[in-house]
């Protein structure tokens, strides 16, 4: 996610690097105060006391999009808040992700078929990393889904990756544009 | 002089009383639920990820493809091929995509058959994509007893769930 990713050779450095890195950004998944609907109500349940996000870092609130790194997108995206999130989610300093919370954000959910005014998903205006499902997810599964994007941070590393060998079709006609 | 100083005194006095307060909380069990360690038992009808449920006499899926579970869904989120004819009919496709399904539970009541439940407890579907969260029917099988709508009675466990959701409460 972050512009260090993939810039570097594999080695002894970029592993450990990576090791300190992953377990900084790891355990301190600050998100942003952002709530779109209902699901918002279930996100602020899992910032209280009884499930308490803080046990994994992740309940910092930070009223600025600038100091935050996980956006939980809490609710229906209407087209009228799709610009505005949009806006708030470049705000957001490298390296950043995002948790799609709930049906609406995932893929506009009851409003899927029939409304003019939800957008069909987040992931069509921003990438999300760890989609929850729910309506509205219970607080144990948002906390699910910060383990699920935890999980996915350990696995970043700003060495290389291997892509796979791309063969040409001996078929292509010589000269053909790439 | 005098009426300001009883001021101070007041004021040390609240000080220390709100104090008082704070260090009872340090002495009390924290209501905090420590999820992926321990968890919360839910309710007996709370709604969670589908599953279809299995006659526990012949080992198969009650369900008979009657769409009916499709037909109720305010999401369009069921969808499902049968085959068969009579009482052999059977589902050979049952997906549920939970991008879109709402939780409502009409499925459950649309079902004639009571082959499908949400009574699982089975939150725990978050994914990195969405593909990950589309259901077949070998995912949605059951691989247990589940609790369905028409047999609350056949729960062992059928009283156990009050206290314990009960226990956290009065421990705060």
């Amino acid at each position: 996610m972050s512009i260090l990713e993939g810039r570097f050779e594999p080695g002894v450095v970029t592993t450990s690097i990576d090791l300190i890195f992953n377990w900084a950004r790891r355990n301190s998944p600050w998100p942003v105060t952002f709530g779109l609907a209902c699901c918002a109500i279930e996100m602020m349940a899992t910032g209280a006391a009884r499930f308490d996000m803080d046990r994994f870092g992740a309940g910092v609130f930070r009223p600025s999009p600038r100091q935050s790194d996980v956006m939980i997108v809490a609710g229906t995206v209407t087209e009228k808040m799709a610009p505005r999130i949009k806006t708030l989610y470049e705000q957001m300093a490298d390296p950043k992700w995002v948790i799609a919370m709930g049906a609406c954000a995932i893929s506009g959910g009851p409003f899927y078929w029939d409304a003019y005014h939800v957008v069909k998903g987040v992931d069509r205006i921003i990438p999300v990393d760890v989609y929850v499902p729910g309506c509205p997810p219970r607080p144990e599964a948002l906390l699910f889904g910060v383990l699920k994007l935890q999980e996915k941070i350990a696995q970043e590393t700003i060495a290389k990756k291997k892509l796979p060998a791309v063969t040409v079709p001996e078929s292509l006609p010589a000269g053909a544009p790439a | 002089m005098i009426a300001y100083l009883r001021d101070v005194w007041a004021g040390f006095l609240s000080v220390l009383y709100a104090m008082r307060v704070t260090l009872r909380h340090l002495f009390t069990p924290a209501v905090t639920v420590q999820y992926p360690t321990v968890r919360r038992t839910l309710p007996l009808r709370s709604l969670n990820r589908h599953v279809l449920t299995v006659d526990l006499g012949t080992g198969k899926l009650k369900c008979t493809a009657c769409d009916a579970c499709a037909k109720a869904c305010p999401t369009r989120c069921i969808a499902l091929v049968g085959a068969g004819k009579g009482k052999d009919r059977h589902p050979v496709e049952f997906v549920i995509d939970h991008n879109l399904c709402m939780y409502c539970n009409l499925c459950v009541e649309a079902c004639p058959f009571d082959a499908i439940t949400m009574w699982t407890g089975n939150f725990e579907i978050g994914a990195f994509n969405r593909m990950g969260l589309v259901f077949d029917q070998t995912a949605l099988s059951a691989d247990r007893f589940y609790p369905t709508p028409d047999t609350p009675a056949l729960i062992p466990a059928a009283a156990a769930p009050a206290p314990a959701v009960a226990a956290p409460a009065a421990g705060k």
